[in-house]
């Protein structure tokens, strides 16, 4: 059962850390260039992260 | 007339020596620059794991501007493998002295910003010397390219998660959960607002030191990557960035002949032993 979980985690590792890291870095950088497109920054966030990071998953690389 | 290597006396002409004789003479040599305790990488290892880990609280309290620390935690990720690379070789110290524990403690140590496990690094690098540049056993062989460009690219493109190249490698990481480890302390440190700061001391350094590592470590000395062999598989080399810039890569060809010599003294040991490695028909490409 472990095995399972853990195989499907790493499976899914890069869109883990798409949502995981690249998000809330999207954000914190857009909040430090005080950049602001009308919606939460942490949303812009998940969206480019979680994109990269499904991206990354789907072809195995990121770029 | 005769040339007097560090008490060691050559025959001005080697060609005349049979293949027995010259071993003898290239062992002779070697030996004067093995033992002792290689201080210097000790306290470069430990040394720089202090400035990396003090890094944190300096920059989470405000204290050290990003910007100043971005650039001090790349050198440190680069300048982490090194030390570590000693100890795998029980340069330090070997089984059974009394300073073993330093050796294992700086090779445990010394990896840390580059999250590489030294049992890992160890044993895959003790097979890397065994089996350089074969194809099917040596475990860096994905750093084979045409050239210093496509060296660079292909890091980037071995790094990739779907990179068979960086199979060998990976699978043993992923087999004690690293990669893993690793993302959950970049993953917990960006949800709790560190997300600028993890990613400039450990995750874009990592990245830039891997390409850095994998240049000069692997690449440059191996390159092209084609031969096998005791005195074809490594070349020495003149790096655009001098012997300090490419961490005394220039001479790695004296690391595979004579692991156990420190790497603080391969250069010595490269300039002693140059006519033998003449006579043997080594790569000393321009140096």
């Amino acid at each position: 059962m472990i095995r399972v979980i853990l195989g499907s985690l790493m499976k899914n590792m890069p869109f883990l850390f798409g949502i995981g890291f690249l998000a809330p870095l999207i954000k914190e950088v857009l909040v430090l260039w005080h950049v602001s497109l009308g919606v939460p920054p942490l949303a812009i966030g998940l969206v480019i992260g979680g994109t990269w990071g499904a991206f990354a998953t789907w072809s195995g690389r990121w770029i | 007339m005769d040339m007097n290597v560090s008490s060691v006396t050559l025959p001005e002409d080697l060609s005349g020596l049979s293949s027995q004789d010259l071993m003898r003479l290239e062992k002779q040599i070697a030996d004067r620059f093995m033992g002792g305790l290689p201080w210097g990488s000790i306290s470069w290892g430990l040394g720089n794991l202090a400035v990396w880990l003090s890094l944190w609280p300096l920059t989470l309290s405000g204290i050290l501007p990003l910007w100043i620390a971005f650039p001090i935690a790349t050198l440190n990720v680069m300048l982490s493998y090194l030390p570590s690379h000693e100890a795998q070789h029980r340069i330090i110290a070997q089984e059974g002295d009394k300073l073993f524990w330093l050796n294992e403690l700086v090779g445990h140590l010394s990896t840390i910003p580059l999250v590489v496990p030294y049992d890992v690094a160890r044993l895959t690098h003790l097979e890397h010397h065994k089996h350089t540049n074969d194809p099917e056993l040596d475990p860096d062989i994905g750093t084979k390219a045409k050239g210093p460009w496509h060296s660079i690219l292909n890091s980037i493109r071995n790094r990739q998660p779907g990179s068979k190249a960086s199979a060998s490698y990976g699978a043993t990481l992923q087999r004690l959960g690293t990669p893993a480890a690793q993302r959950a302390g970049l993953i917990a440190l960006a949800w709790t607002g560190h997300a600028v700061v993890a990613a400039l001391i450990w995750w874009l350094p990592r990245h830039i030191a891997q390409t850095y590592i994998q240049f000069y470590l692997s690449w440059a000395p191996h390159h092209p990557g084609t031969e096998t062999g005791r005195y074809r598989n490594t070349r020495s080399f003149r790096s655009l960035v001098g012997n300090i810039g490419s961490m005394g890569m220039q001479f790695h060809i004296i690391h595979h002949l004579y692991p156990r010599i420190p790497l603080m003294r391969t250069p010595a040991a490269y300039w002693a032993l140059k006519p033998v490695l003449e006579a043997r028909g080594c790569r000393l490409d321009g140096l």
